[in-house]
């Protein structure tokens, strides 16, 4: 069990900083091995209105702690991302968006659950699911710690945002 | 030189396009290819005639390193090489693919046609045909070596 973070999260108001920290490396590192240039974390990003996009959900989990990734992609980001990883733009309405969008989740998993092992934070990823739409509003949990993160790559922008839960309710 | 039949395994078609696309275009072998969605259907459509295995880790039903254990419980299957294509990065995730799962290599997501051509240089022969293995043990071990190294750098 990590020493970063205490099982019971009730007196945690922030994600810790070195979690955030990694996910923002690894978001850099992903997407530039995707897309072929490296998103820049933009500090004034991270309020947002309605987006027309896509949006893949992922967790690295272990039994203590899941930390939620949320990659909200707009439409325009992810017809490019398409053209550079497929070598074609892929029809945003079209499932292989969907699938492609999931896989760039995964992806992303994999490098924030071999990051924040580093830091302490040792778990395995989930399955990745896909939600595309119009008028998309991401409304994070109430209770924090939660995080969002914006992102300017040569493609477009996006959002990543986070989330720290327990694993399962303390009796 | 004669078809390689390859077992291309990953829940995601984009991913499996990719996987043979890149191997396409490699031209290091003539491949012909079985695609499967999962670790179940991968068993299901693993056989005699399948010389060599792409193989993700992630999947709903059966996992890769599922699979790949049990078609080395099969037994008889050691000649079949079976490469991991997956975005797990963490060194405990490479060495139960390589020592519990009996994988041969592993290659992380996203990757290059560098990355794929060096792991299957070692696979098959400069006539397009799977090398007999011999030595696995110590092959892979060597392989792990070397990737605990790249990945100190």
């Amino acid at each position: 069990m990590s020493e970063l973070i205490p099982i019971d999260l009730a007196g945690v108001r922030e994600i810790p900083a070195e979690i955030i920290t990694s996910v923002k490396q690894s978001v850099e590192v992903t997407f530039e091995s995707i897309s072929g240039s490296r998103p820049e974390y933009s500090e004034n990003g991270s309020v947002d209105g309605p987006m027309n996009g896509i949006i893949g959900h992922i967790t690295v989990f272990n039994s203590h702690h899941t930390l939620t990734l949320m990659v909200a992609i707009p439409r325009e980001t992810a017809l490019s991302i398409s053209e550079v990883f497929c070598g074609m733009e892929i029809p945003f309405d079209s499932d292989d968006m969907g699938d492609l969008v999931g896989e760039v989740s995964n992806i992303l998993a994999g490098e924030v659950a071999a990051s924040v092992e580093q830091v302490g934070f040792t778990g395995q990823s989930s399955l990745p699911t896909v939600t595309r739409g119009s008028d998309l509003k991401l409304f994070m949990p109430n209770k924090p710690p939660t995080a969002r993160l914006r992102f300017e790559g040569g493609g477009g922008g996006f959002w990543v945002n986070l989330a720290l839960c327990e694993s399962r309710r303390r009796k | 030189m004669s078809k390689i039949k390859a077992l291309v395994v990953d829940d995601s078609k984009i991913m499996r396009s990719a996987v043979k696309r890149t191997l396409d275009q490699l031209m290091l072998a003539d491949f012909e290819y079985v695609e499967a969605i999962d670790g179940e259907d991968a068993l299901e459509k693993f056989s005699d005639e399948i010389q060599i295995v792409f193989l993700d880790w992630n999947m709903p039903r059966m996992t890769g390193v599922e699979f790949s254990k049990a078609v080395r419980q099969k037994g008889n299957t050691e000649h079949v090489p079976i490469i991991m294509i997956t975005a797990e990065k963490s060194m405990g995730k490479v060495d139960t693919a390589l020592n519990e799962g009996g994988a041969n290599a592993y290659v992380t997501k996203p990757f290059t046609a560098d990355q794929v051509a060096s792991v299957l240089s070692r696979y098959i022969d400069k006539d397009g045909n799977i090398i007999s293995e011999n030595g696995e043990q110590s092959e892979k071990k060597s392989f792990f070596k070397d990737m605990l190294n790249f990945n100190k750098q």
